[in-house]
């Protein structure tokens, strides 16, 4: 570009700004664009993204709705059809049209209790895992790679692994319970007590990672190469990292409500009266065989979500691994227009 | 020998192996130089310690298990092996280069070849700019990638922060494009434009070994090291990479050491070898010199067992018996259990430290036997 002539500088130069603008530009519409054509080429991936946008999004209405119209109209509107605290006479009754999954041996309304718990559920699943996931796969990104003996890596790693062993060392679930006990019957203790239980398989999941990934050749060439060794663990190390860690993130998911559930089943969690997917099922066990239409649909409810969030879990793995992305995104183009491209190509 | 003009100058580097099994002595008392501008060829059998001498260079060896027992490895009279740790990235690249042997997995899996030259382009120019120190403060006459003067500064924290600020996108990226296209170009790729947006499992080997040349190329090492490069690579490639390689000498004016188990290739590409047997240097002379009268009788067994197609009368003269185990290198010279010359002496003495031949023409033509004048009488 600097070897053009005088006279056309000016026109260059301002044809090379637009170049790159719409180069910036084109990288997200690119992306976009990718992610559309893997979704729509990997059905399952596609229906789990849909799943995990309508529950995020209900989500978000069910905690903003009262709020708002308690600003606007000065009383509050609830999302659900009924107040899922209201103890109605019709105790028991199984779906119909107007108590979509019927209702319990109190009189709840079954469905407001599941929408109602949403939220709650939705902030336990992601904000646990990814606590874990930041806090447990920082620190074995670190114990994994600076581990040299005789360094002060080493010493770092070394610390952070005995005291991983410490944690793990535990039975999970009774040190868990046994935090959730000391600190007193609420949501937030039991949050706290799986939080604090959750992290070391973090650490040990990271680290073993890590050790794989760091001994690659192409670790040693960028090495080689004269590139940083911080740069190296984020850019090289890192990046290969994501897709274990992503599959491994979104199955527990599943596993941390269940935790939960377990910690409000000995009566230590939630309280009853805050509606909660794990302590309901806890809670209508005991209806299974007569009132079936309980217990399932506040399983159903943590099926669902687990399920959501697997697909799109399994989908994202896709579309971070260059192989399976480049892949999906040639199923994705539709054949007739693969064929008029490579005609216009040649023409 | 031109100590004071030699770009990469060895001395009595021994390195050994710890493991469970025992300790290898992978290399023992070795000393070499490389003077600018030459290639030279280290031949040797497998585990005669080729590869840990190309990675020791640039302190890429994994410590533990290996340990550097003794010797220093001057790189343009900074010792390698008293450098701090957090040093060995401004070393390693634009000083020292390296083509590594596996190019299957020598390209990260995850980046487009576009962002894995540009990482090495950017690299050598934020050197070059001086926004990261150098190490080195005199640039000789043969180091054609001379940067600006050295600009002193918070060296540990440009160290320590990832000093590529992201290959990014737009502005950043069509600038260093251009020059990513010219070293693809360089290693005679087809079609650069469109390698740039694949990424590595696209490639073939042969492509991700000139991939790997280029990369190597594009920060202009003073030094470039090739681990035996075209190993992997079947027959008819490794000769296109061989030829691309011999081309580019021309081209850039680099010193090489060029490590190699093939006698055929490093008499192609070389201007000087080495052979290594055992952990021990045991010649070191011009090729021409080392090949048509070689003064150890290692090399001259090595040579006569190269298979040769107008021979076809009667067996392949192998050599008797087996490399030794680097755990149990035999007394005395290396390689006296399998030498026809050897004598009481050779089981005792481990031979005299690379010398003048006797009886070589090149003034150059070291020889690590005592009797290499004799050498010729081996049939």
């Amino acid at each position: 570009m600097t070897e053009t002539a005088p006279q056309t500088r000016n026109s260059s130069s301002r044809a090379e700004a637009t170049l790159v603008s719409k180069a910036e530009a084109s990288v997200l519409r690119d992306f976009l664009r990718g992610l559309l054509r893997v979704l729509r080429a990997n059905p399952l991936t596609f229906v789990g993204f849909i799943l995990v946008l309508i529950l995020s999004v209900l989500a978000l209405l069910v905690v903003l709705v009262p709020v708002v119209t308690q600003l606007l109209l000065g009383h509050t509107i609830l999302l659900t059809p009924f107040d899922p605290n209201e103890l109605t006479t019709d105790y028991g009754q199984p779906p119909s049209t107007s108590h979509f999954f019927g209702t319990d041996n109190l009189g709840g309304d079954i469905f407001s209790r599941i929408l109602t718990a949403l939220p709650l559920d939705l902030a336990i699943g992601f904000g646990i895992t990814g606590f874990a996931l930041l806090v447990g796969g920082g620190l074995g990104l670190v114990a994994g790679f600076w581990d040299r003996p005789g360094t002060i890596g080493g010493v770092v790693s070394l610390v952070i692994l005995r005291v991983t062993d410490v944690f793990l060392a535990f039975p999970s679930l009774v040190l868990a319970l046994a935090i959730a006990a000391s600190l007193g019957r609420g949501t937030g203790p039991a949050m706290l007590a799986v939080l604090v239980t959750w992290w070391p398989y973090y650490v040990r999941l990271t680290r073993g990672e890590v050790l794989a990934v760091k001994h690659q050749p192409y670790v040693m060439a960028a090495r080689a190469a004269g590139v940083s060794e911080v740069r190296i663990l984020f850019r090289h190390v890192l990046r290969n990292l994501l897709e274990p860690l992503l599959v491994y993130y979104t199955l527990d998911i599943g596993t941390v409500l269940v935790t939960f559930s377990t910690i409000s089943f000995v009566g230590i969690g939630v309280p009853l009266s805050v509606p909660e997917w794990g302590s309901m099922v806890e809670l209508y066990r005991r209806f299974l065989q007569t009132q079936p239409w309980t217990v399932l649909s506040a399983g159903g409810a943590i099926f669902v979500t687990v399920l959501a969030f697997s697909l799109f879990g399994d989908g994202l793995r896709d579309i971070l691994d260059p192989r399976s992305r480049r892949a999906l995104v040639q199923a994705a183009i539709p054949s007739t227009l693969m064929a008029k491209a490579a005609a216009a190509a040649e023409a | 020998m031109q100590m004071a003009e030699a770009l990469l100058d060895i001395r009595g580097l021994s390195i050994d192996y710890e493991v469970g099994a025992g300790v290898f002595h992978a290399i023992s008392d070795l000393s070499l130089q490389i003077t600018p501008g030459r290639v030279l060829g280290i031949v040797g059998e497998t585990g005669s310690g080729k590869s840990t001498l190309a990675h020791a260079i640039p302190r890429l060896l994994q410590e533990p298990p290996a340990r550097v027992r003794s010797g220093r490895i001057l790189f343009r009279g900074v010792d390698v092996l008293e450098l701090p740790r957090w040093k060995l990235p401004l070393l390693r690249g634009t000083g020292i280069g390296m083509i590594f042997q596996e190019p299957i997995n020598s390209l990260n899996p995850a980046y487009r070849i576009f962002d894995q030259v540009a990482e090495a382009v950017a690299v050598r120019k934020l050197r070059d700019s001086g926004q990261t120190p150098t190490l080195f403060q005199a640039v000789e006459p043969h180091d054609y990638s001379r940067g600006k003067p050295v600009k002193t500064g918070p060296a540990l924290l440009h160290a320590a922060i990832p000093h590529l600020p992201g290959i990014g996108t737009g502005a950043r990226r069509e600038a260093l494009r251009t020059e990513v296209l010219d070293y693809l170009k360089l290693v005679r790729i087809n079609d650069p434009e469109t390698i740039l947006d694949l990424y590595p499992h696209e490639l073939s080997g042969g492509m991700r070994q000139r991939v790997m040349i280029a990369i190597a190329l594009s920060e202009k090492p003073a030094l470039l090291i090739a681990d035996e490069p075209t190993s992997a690579l079947d027959i008819t490639i490794q000769a296109q990479v061989l030829t691309l390689m011999k081309e580019l000498l021309e081209e850039v004016r680099t010193s090489i050491l060029f490590i190699s188990h093939d006698l055929g290739v490093i008499a192609e590409m070389a201007d000087d070898v080495g052979v290594l047997y055992a952990g021990h240097l045991v010649e070191f002379g011009p090729v021409e010199d080392v090949y048509t009268n070689p003064r150890h009788p290692y090399t001259k067994l090595l040579l006569r067992s190269v298979p040769n197609r107008y021979k076809t009368d009667g067996p392949l003269p192998a050599l008797t018996g087996s490399v030794p185990s680097l755990a149990k290198i035999p007394p005395g010279c290396p390689f006296h259990p399998r030498c026809p010359l050897a004598r009481e002496i050779c089981s005792q003495d481990p031979g005299p430290v690379l010398e003048r031949a006797k009886g070589a023409s090149a003034s150059t033509h070291l020889s690590a036997c005592y009797f290499s004048e004799e050498v010729a009488t081996i049939g």
